[in-house]
């Protein structure tokens, strides 16, 4: 009798005991995760009728930042995609500390680690935003500058500064997070390092008749310059 | 959007102890007429001379002033406005002065830019209460006195308050001009006046006051938006408007150096701008009114131009073929339809027709109004179009005589006035 009462009626009993100091954890995480998902709905509404009264679509497209939402594929505008990604933020939020209020110990340390990090996420997450919007609003500068001047590769010279500005925020974002920090940063000194190297050797050996013809053209007779429409008439 | 202000700005260069000590010394003044410069050194001293010769010749009673505001040159244009005189006035028909004549030649502050060197003038015009000021540009070879006479007669003499120039040009010279802005003026605000950025301008002392209480100086206004600006601003606030028969414009060549797509970007840009400030005077006007001309009109001959339409073609295609995503924001379906097929058109069959130019001109308004993409990138990323126009331009006309090119002009802005009603109710 007594064998049984402590291999199997005691645990039973200690089991049942802990279950009854859980069910109130578990009951109030449930009502907090369901708290979240309603309270993320109202939010995601609320941010898209205020990203509306804003125009933040208009203004997206005014600074380059549209382009990732018209181009073929990615679904809904900028509004949208915000008031989602805010929404989703509650919940996650949410289930973090429901997930926190069953009393887990090792749960609540892996937790209380993560929100450490969080800052450092968050922080990353601001310099790529800002990184692809200037990364766009260059690009299209270079662009349009470069078709101005009548640089046949005008296309390849704004993809080549909008990359160049990406991927320089993205060395910024994964330093933030501390992933591989001095790694990606002689990496992309490499990369960067290596295509400056390459257009001056590029440059060098492709151009050297070009130069010559010009230095020659222009030290010689620098007034017999060709002449079109753009340095002959005036616009005005 | 322009503000209005009163006073001299921070940037105002009569704040110096220098120019305020000319200033006293001179007191008052009844004509000003100002040059604008920046390393004119070469051809300044011509304009200097007409300009003394028509002020001697014309207006020996009046106490007259001459103001060469300058943007820093390296080249001694300011000393050679010091030292260029008439030595010998008969050699010019001219009776001697009764009342003085004074030069100031002083660096401006601010931008820089043909709009700060105005504001100096506009500021020393108000400082000495002047009756009449005239701007010449200094890079003029066509000059001669009477172009003083014409640009500031009508001011002293008949009461008008702004003088606009009327010249001869070659049928390529002023595409831009000729194409966006005599079009778009004529249209939005019915007066018929054929140089309204043209550069060599007559006003009353009440205008320059006028001009000085806006606020506008860190704006396109004051890089070559000036003309249009001060034309606009004229028409749009009920200043009595005339123009001057002058002849010929002959100038310098244009500065290589100088970039097309940031000329076009300031003109185009200021004359949006003034959209935006004077919508409910351009909306209401329905028809177009003659503008009185002073002068005898007569024919000149003009220098001929060299036009390499190959390498415009080529622009407006490496334009197309690039910029064809940014243009689709700002035009409509049919446009961007059109300009595709236009890009692969050869040489010969190169046709860009009145109402697809006045509906692009007419788009990039709009965008620009609704902010559809940032300013600057929207009014640059025309410059391939504003090319290809100009090829289309030359290829139709290169054996129309001067009188065709205007006729083929006027019908250009009627095609701009048939689309204003539709252009109106996209504003709103």
């Amino acid at each position: 009798m007594n064998f049984i009462q402590r291999i199997l009626i005691e645990p039973l009993e200690r089991f049942y005991e802990q279950f009854l100091t859980f069910i109130p954890n578990l009951l109030t995480s449930i009502a907090l995760l369901i708290i979240g998902v309603v309270l993320g709905s109202i939010l995601r509404l609320i941010f898209l009728k205020i990203f509306r009264a804003i125009n933040l679509d208009k203004i997206a497209q005014r600074i380059g930042l549209f382009e990732m939402f018209a181009r073929k594929g990615a679904r809904g505008s900028l509004s949208a995609f915000i008031a989602r990604l805010i929404g989703w933020i509650a919940i996650f939020i949410f289930a973090a500390i429901a997930v926190q209020s069953l009393r887990i110990p090792s749960i609540e340390n892996l937790i209380e680690r993560f929100f450490l990090y969080l800052p450092n996420v968050f922080t990353a997450l601001v310099i790529l935003a800002f990184g692809y919007i200037f990364s766009n609003f260059l690009g299209r500068a270079a662009l349009i500058a470069s078709v101005n001047a009548g640089i046949r590769r005008a296309g390849m010279v704004g993809r080549f500064v909008k990359l160049v500005v990406f991927i320089l925020s993205a060395t910024m974002a994964m330093e933030q997070l501390g992933i591989g920090r001095d790694t990606v940063l002689i990496a992309f000194a490499i990369v960067f390092g290596g295509i400056v190297l390459a257009l001056a050797i590029a440059f060098g050996f492709g151009g050297r008749d070009i130069a010559r013809d010009y230095l020659q053209r222009n030290v010689n007779h620098p007034k017999e310059q060709e002449k079109d429409i753009e340095d002959h008439i005036n616009p005005l | 959007m322009f503000q209005t202000i009163d006073g001299n700005g921070p940037r105002s260069a009569l704040k110096r102890q220098d120019v305020q000590t000319k200033l006293s010394r001179i007191g008052k003044a009844d004509i000003l007429v100002g040059i604008p410069s920046f390393n004119n050194a070469h051809s300044i001293g011509h304009v200097v001379r007409a300009v003394q010769a028509g002020l001697a010749k014309y207006f020996p009673d009046k106490k007259t002033i001459l103001v060469n505001s300058d943007g820093g040159s390296t080249d001694g244009t300011m000393d050679v406005v010091h030292q260029t005189t008439i030595d010998d006035f008969r050699s010019i028909l001219v009776s001697h002065r009764i009342e003085s004549f004074s030069k100031i030649a002083i660096p401006y502050h601010g931008i820089p830019g043909k709009g700060s060197a105005f504001r100096t003038i506009f500021e020393i015009a108000r400082a000495l209460d002047v009756k009449a000021c005239a701007v010449v540009d200094s890079d003029l070879r066509s000059i001669t006195p009477e172009w003083i006479e014409l640009l500031i007669k009508p001011v002293i003499g008949d009461g008008y308050d702004y003088v606009a120039p009327l010249y001869h040009r070659h049928k390529y010279d002023g595409t831009i001009t000729n194409s966006i802005v005599y079009p778009l003026t004529r249209t939005l605000y019915g007066k018929d006046v054929r140089q309204p950025i043209g550069g060599d301008f007559g006003f009353s002392g009440r205008l320059a006051a006028f001009y000085l209480t806006k606020n506008v100086w860190e704006s396109d206004v004051a890089r070559y938006g000036i003309d249009i600006w001060m034309t606009t601003t004229a028409i749009a606030n009920n200043f009595q408007i005339c123009q001057a028969f002058l002849g010929a414009k002959i100038h310098d060549a244009k500065d290589p150096g100088a970039d097309l797509s940031a000329m076009l970007f300031q003109v185009v840009g200021a004359t949006f701008d003034l959209m935006e400030e004077y919508p409910q005077t351009w909306k209401r006007v329905v028809s177009t009114e003659h503008v009185p001309v002073f002068g005898f009109t007569y024919e000149v001959g003009l220098e001929p131009v060299n036009v390499n339409i190959q390498r415009m073609l080529e622009k407006f295609r490496l334009g197309a073929r690039e910029l064809g995503p940014i243009w689709e924001y700002i035009l409509s379906r049919d446009t961007m339809d059109f300009l595709t097929g236009l890009a692969d058109a050869p040489k010969e069959d190169f046709h860009m027709p009145d109402r697809i130019w006045a509906d692009i001109i007419y788009s990039f308004a709009l965008a620009a109004h609704h902010k559809v993409i940032n300013k600057e990138h929207l009014l640059k990323s025309l410059t391939p179009l504003y090319i290809g126009r100009t090829a289309s331009f030359v290829i139709e006309t290169r054996e129309a005589s001067g009188q065709e090119v205007e006729d083929k002009i006027n019908k250009l802005c009627e095609e701009y006035e048939r689309l204003k009603p539709s252009f109106i109710e996209r504003w709103q």
